[in-house]
Order: structure tokens, then C-alpha cells, then sequence
């Protein structure tokens, strides 16, 4: 029988946090532990045993239980600059006064950071190399600007060296059937997501549920629950009335901002109706190929804020047009460099705003509601 | 041809590049390094520029060609490897390679002097490497400026003058940080009486680091290898290969203080600060951390470096 929403949200929300500080009662793991960026190839960390926690989705946890600002300050005392990726500010808080809503992560025994989103990642991974002093693993993704067979060949080499790292942390072999099998739970996780996603113009979805839920794409999606997960949701949304085409149809472009308990300024877009958003497709990973390390290579090394500004702007250009978007709220995110200018030449109006999607004093609310109020005069005027 | 590079990771030995040092008027970028924004501008702004080539290493980098898509030149960005193992020499190398390529495919040009060039940068970096460890009797200014002057020169034109000698008794001190473009800030160090006996930067400290280009064999893993043998820059990740060169080399030299000079929105740097401070701190030594907002800001930092130089 199909287990409802709430109770595969639970169960994978439970798993993931069961050794967190909070709840482990002082029980250590079983298993050795590492930290990833969001874009790791987890699947090679699930097929040898090894459990994987994501500092960055944390971060959002952390803000949106309201509890980033001490967190925040905690880290600039700390000498961690404000100006710097406000996850890596949060988290520095957060471990330095052992403190945040489910206390902290099991420690690690390594360290997995990739720059296939950011370099500010690795950099940041390096900081907790210092802290923890316990190995550190950076994966380097070429991404588009080299040519596939050059750059298959050199994150292959990566790829075959952090399997043989982890083998010798956790005293596993790998099968590569089995390996085969968390990319295959993966890209069934990813294509329930798509359906999900691709509900969003037609039905009318708070795009909040989506924001959350796509936090189990990120954390769990090699898990066979999550595609479940994600099964069950789209029968859900299919089930929704239709979304009210009255309203102006408008693309969020960018970040979440977690902080919000709507997680988009929902107070200022009366008369708008959010019909897409591209931070809900970020790990709609292509796992083709012939192999699992094609498919490896294919997932991790091109995602979307490794690609090149001209595929990136065709990429949304697409995604908007699905989405029947006539104007976009675009976040230029202090934290996020990278996507600073993902919204360029994408032919629709839109009003850019200076955020921030953990501290939330960085937004200025007014000048934001103005923003939007001309971009509503705009596209009223048309 | 007249490219400007952004970076110590763009290879010499390919072509003559104008090394960007600063930029006036540049326009700002919100939340993002001054340093790129000024590159940026000069690109756009400046029509003796046609071409640029610029790495893709910190995320300011990465992204500066979304900003010059406009531009009617000649853009290349060059994917510098996170790592410095065997595939990451071979990668590289093949990045090298593609960029000879892609200049002469664009300039119809024909680069063959590439073992001539590697030669005449080996003997360039033996100078400087020359003056670099017998610092602390020279002039700061002079040196570093003189190096500023001659990276913007092709490389038949490039000599190095003699800097003058450094005024006597200063305190010992080592610098920290990315290119030194607000020159400025040389002079108030010297005013305020101190002595820069050793850095980090790319274009002096990690630029003699560089072990020298082998001229036989394949000349693209030679560069590739000499580039990536050099001291690490912050955004190669590895924070504590640094730390354990830079601390051994600031105790060998005696240096009392350090100063570590970033760029506003430059992560890597104040990344590694956060870090650096805390080792700097175990290690009984004084630091103080200046933050850039762009090329040509120093001003602002001199009140505090007169203060440093009294507390130390």
C-alpha cells in the first residue's frame, strides 16, 4: 500500500537527523561520516557505507527556525567574514557555539567539497579542514568550457581516487553493481521531482512546499523513499485545482529565501501568482550514459552553475517559456557570486533584488515592494 | 594583439598579455570584488584592449565572462585545475594547448617561440627571485612596483630596474593577499616604518616559487607543471598547505607582523583569513587584515597600519 506524504517526509526526515546532537543522546554513528557540498556524488558515499550530512542544507534549517542571527554574529567574531557566503557564516556559528535547532552534525571523519556550484564551497570546506583536521577531498568539475573527452577523463581520475580514499576510510569494496543501483534510485528520485516541478504553472501549488520538498532531492536522493516520496506528492498536486490564471504569472529567479516562512516575499506580490522557478530545477541531474562512471560524470559535471553563461541563459530562456512567466523577481545574491548573472538577456521584465538567503536583515523590504510595484506597473502597461 | 590577463595561472610562455594593475573609474558591482569589477571595466572601456584571458578560479572570476559577452574581443577563460597531481598536470597542459589555439585562431597568428618564451620567463623570475630573497635591504615599493610596470610589457621589453636600498631599522613584517593593486598602500607602509621582509603575493612570493619550465619534451606539460608547482593561491584549496608555508617561511624571516591585505567580496582571501588569524595568534604573531575596495584604495588603510606599526 502507498505510505502517505507525511509519513515518508518523517521517516527520511528521522533517518537523516537521527545522529544529530539533539537526538543521538551522545550515540555515535556506526558508520564513518563525511560532509558534502550539495553537488557530491553521494551515490559512491551510499554504495560503501558512509553517511553524508549537508552543512549548507542545515544553514537553511538553522534560518528558518529563526535562529541565524547570533549564529551570524558568532562567526564574524570568529574572524569569518560577514561578506562571505552567509551558509559557511551560520554553520561557523553554529559549530563554534555548538548550538542550532537540532544541535549539530555527527563530526566528520572527512570532507567532500566540489566546485561544480562554487568555488566558495571548497574554500569554506578548507576552514572546516582546520577545524575538525581530518582529511580533506576536493573535487574538481571542469564543467562546459572543456571539452567532454578531456574533462571525462580527468573527473573519471577523481572519481576512481575518491573511491579508492573511501574504500580505505570505511573498509569497503565497492560494487559497481551496486553503485548502479543508488544512481538508478537517484534517477527515478529526479524524474518523480520533474513531474512535481512541472506542475507548478497549471496548479495552483504554494511554491513553499516545493522550496521544502526539494530538500530530500538534495539530501536523500539515492534513497528509493525519496522517489516514493516524490510519487506520492505528484498524485497530490495532480489532485489541486487549477492555478488561477487571473493572476500575473511570475518566475522566481533564484534562491529561496529560507528565512521567510513562505521562503519568497509573499507579502509583496498581491496580484502575482509564482508559475516556475529555476532553484527548484538545480538537481534535476542527467545521470546518461553507458556506465556509472559516464554517469557520474554526466550528473555532476554539468550542472547549471557550471555551465556557460550562453547555455545557462538558453536553459532559462526554455524554462520560462514553459513556466508562461511574463516577469521575474531576480535575486542578486550577496552569497551566491555564481548566480549573480544566471538572468541575463532572458527577455522578460524583471525586478532584481539585492538579497540574501540566510540573513535576514540584508533585505530592504520597502525598496523591495517598489521594485515590484513598478515591474506590476510594467507588465500592467503592456 | 593586445590581451589582457587577469592572472599569475595565465601562461606567459603562450603570448605577450598586458598584466591588469588597476583600473581608474571603474563601475561597481555590487557584493563583488573590486579587482575583477575594475578588470571588467578596462575590457569594456578601454579600446587599445582586444582581448582578455582570465581564469576560472574564484567565483568572481567565473563568472566575469557573463559580464564581457557583450564585448567584441577576443574572451578566453582558462579552467585552472583545484589540484596539482598527475591528471591535473595533463589537464592543464591540454588547457594550455587549446588556448595557443584559440589566440591564433583568432589573431591569424602562427605563436612558435614557445620554448624561446619559457626560456626568457625562466631568466625573468631568476632576477626576481634574485631581489625576493635579499628583500628586507630593498625598497618594497620599488620592488613590487617594478614588477607591476614590467608584467604589463611584452616580455622581449620586460627588464627590472634596480630598486634602492630599504630605509634601516624597519620592522619586520610579511604580507599576505591577492595582486597588490592600490600600489599606494606601499608607500604607508614604508612611512609607517615598516619592513616587508617576504610575501605571498602572486606576482612576487608565489611568482618565485614557481619551479622553472623545462624546455625539453612536450613544452605544454612543462608549462603546465611549472605553473601549478608554484606556491598556492587559496582558490587551489588547499588552506593548509599554505598556512605551513607561509608560517615556516614568516618564522625563517623573522617577521614580527603580517599584514594581510584582501579585497573587498574576495572569498578566498577571507576565507583563508579566518584561518590564518587563528594560526597567526597561536604562533604569538600580530596580524592586521586590510580590506580593498578596489584597485586604487589605500587611503583608508592608513591609519591603521600606523597603528599596527606602533603596536608591533
Amino acid at each position: 500500500m502507498a505510505q502517505s506524504v507525511i509519513k515518508l517526509q518523517s521517516s527520511l526526515m528521522r533517518e537523516y537527523y537521527k545522529y544529530f546532537s539533539k537526538y543521538a543522546r551522545g550515540k555515535s554513528p556506526e558508520k564513518k561520516v563525511a560532509w558534502v557540498t550539495a553537488f557530491t556524488p553521494v551515490e559512491i558515499l551510499e554504495a560503501l557505507g558512509i553517511l553524508y550530512y549537508y552543512p549548507e542544507s542545515y544553514a537553511a534549517v538553522i534560518a528558518a527556525s529563526e535562529r541565524e542571527q547570533p549564529l551570524l554574529k558568532k562567526s564574524e567574531q570568529c574572524f569569518l567574514c560577514r561578506d562571505c557566503c552567509s551558509y559557511s557564516c551560520c554553520i561557523e556559528g553554529c559549530l563554534e557555539l555548538e548550538d542550532g535547532p537540532r544541535g549539530t552534525p555527527p563530526k566528520p571523519d572527512i570532507l567532500i567539497a566540489t566546485n561544480n556550484q562554487c568555488n566558495t564551497l571548497p574554500n569554506w570546506w578548507n576552514i572546516l579542514a582546520e577545524r575538525y583536521n581530518v582529511p580533506l577531498i576536493v573535487i574538481d568539475y571542469p564543467g562546459e568550457a572543456v571539452p567532454c573527452e578531456r574533462a571525462y577523463e580527468y573527473v573519471t581520475a577523481q572519481h576512481r581516487e575518491l573511491i579508492s580514499r573511501l574504500e580505505e576510510l570505511s573498509g569497503n569494496r565497492l560494487d559497481e553493481s551496486v553503485l548502479g543501483h543508488f544512481i538508478e534510485n537517484s534517477e527515478q528520485s529526479v524524474a518523480w521531482w520533474k513531474k512535481v516541478a512541472a506542475a507548478l504553472p497549471e496548479k495552483e501549488i504554494k511554491p513553499t512546499a516545493l522550496f521544502d520538498d526539494i530538500s530530500y532531492l538534495i539530501t536523500a536522493r539515492c534513497s528509493p523513499d525519496t522517489a516514493e516520496l516524490y510519487r506520492a506528492i505528484y498524485d497530490e498536486v495532480s489532485a489541486l485545482p487549477e492555478a488561477d490564471k487571473g493572476l500575473i504569472p511570475l518566475f522566481w529567479l533564484g534562491y529561496p529565501l529560507w528565512y521567510h516562512a513562505d521562503r519568497y516575499l509573499s507579502e509583496c506580490l498581491d496580484g502575482f501568482r509564482i508559475c516556475g522557478s529555476n532553484y527548484i530545477t538545480w538537481w534535476s541531474l542527467d545521470y546518461s550514459g553507458n556506465d556509472v562512471y559516464e554517469m557520474l560524470f554526466s550528473a555532476y559535471n554539468y550542472t547549471f552553475l557550471n555551465l556557460s553563461q550562453k547555455t545557462r541563459t538558453k536553459r532559462l530562456t526554455r524554462l520560462i517559456k514553459d513556466s508562461g512567466a511574463v516577469c521575474a523577481v531576480t535575486l542578486h545574491n550577496k552569497s551566491c557570486k555564481c548566480d549573480f548573472v544566471s538572468a541575463k538577456d532572458i527577455g522578460i521584465p524583471q525586478a532584481e533584488l539585492e538579497i540574501d538567503m540566510i540573513d535576514r536583515e540584508f533585505l530592504s523590504l520597502e525598496k523591495a515592494k517598489k521594485q515590484i510595484e513598478l515591474l506590476k506597473e510594467t507588465v500592467c502597461s503592456r | 594583439m593586445k590581451i589582457l590577463s587577469l592572472s599569475g595561472f595565465v601562461p606567459e610562455q603562450i603570448c605577450d598579455t598586458v598584466r591588469f594593475t588597476g583600473y581608474s573609474g571603474g563601475r561597481a558591482i555590487s557584493h563583488y570584488c573590486g579587482y575583477a569589477a575594475d578588470y571588467i571595466s578596462q575590457v569594456l572601456n578601454d579600446d587599445s584592449i582586444d582581448g582578455t584571458v582570465f581564469p576560472k578560479s574564484c567565483d568572481s572570476a567565473r563568472i566575469i565572462s557573463s559580464y564581457l559577452g557583450s564585448a567584441d574581443k577576443f574572451l578566453y577563460q582558462l579552467p585552472v585545475p583545484a589540484r596539482r597531481d598527475g591528471a591535473a598536470v595533463s589537464y592543464f597542459a591540454g588547457e594550455i594547448r587549446d588556448y595557443k589555439e584559440a589566440v591564433e585562431a583568432h589573431y591569424g597568428v602562427r605563436l612558435e617561440d614557445i620554448k624561446e618564451r619559457a626560456e626568457a620567463v625562466n631568466r625573468r623570475n631568476e632576477k626576481i627571485k634574485e631581489l625576493y630573497e635579499g628583500l628586507e635591504d630593498i625598497s618594497y615599493s620599488d620592488y613590487l612596483c617594478g614588477i607591476h610596470k614590467m608584467l604589463t610589457l611584452p616580455l622581449a621589453e620586460q627588464s627590472l630596474p634596480e630598486p634602492k636600498a630599504a630605509s634601516a631599522g624597519g620592522k619586520r613584517v610579511y604580507l599576505v593577499g591577492s595582486f597588490l593593486a592600490a600600489e599606494g598602500i606601499l608607500d604607508t607602509l614604508e612611512r609607517s616604518g615598516l619592513n616587508v621582509v617576504g610575501d605571498g603575493l602572486p606576482e612576487s612570493g608565489r611568482l618565485v616559487s614557481a619551479a622553472p619550465c623545462k624546455i625539453d619534451g612536450d613544452i605544454y606539460k612543462n608549462i603546465s607543471e611549472s605553473i601549478l608547482s608554484a606556491r598556492l593561491s587559496p582558490t587551489q584549496n588547499n588552506f593548509g598547505e599554505i598556512l605551513e608555508r607561509d608560517i615556516k617561511e614568516i618564522k625563517e624571516k623573522k617577521a614580527v607582523g603580517v599584514i594581510f591585505l584582501t579585497q573587498k567580496y574576495c572569498e578566498p582571501y577571507d576565507y583563508l583569513y579566518s584561518v590564518y588569524e587563528k594560526r597567526l595568534a597561536a604562533e604569538g604573531i600580530r596580524s592586521l587584515k586590510i580590506s580593498l575596495s578596489n584597485s586604487e584604495d589605500y587611503k583608508s588603510s592608513e591609519l591603521a597600519v600606523e597603528a599596527f606599526s606602533d603596536m608591533i
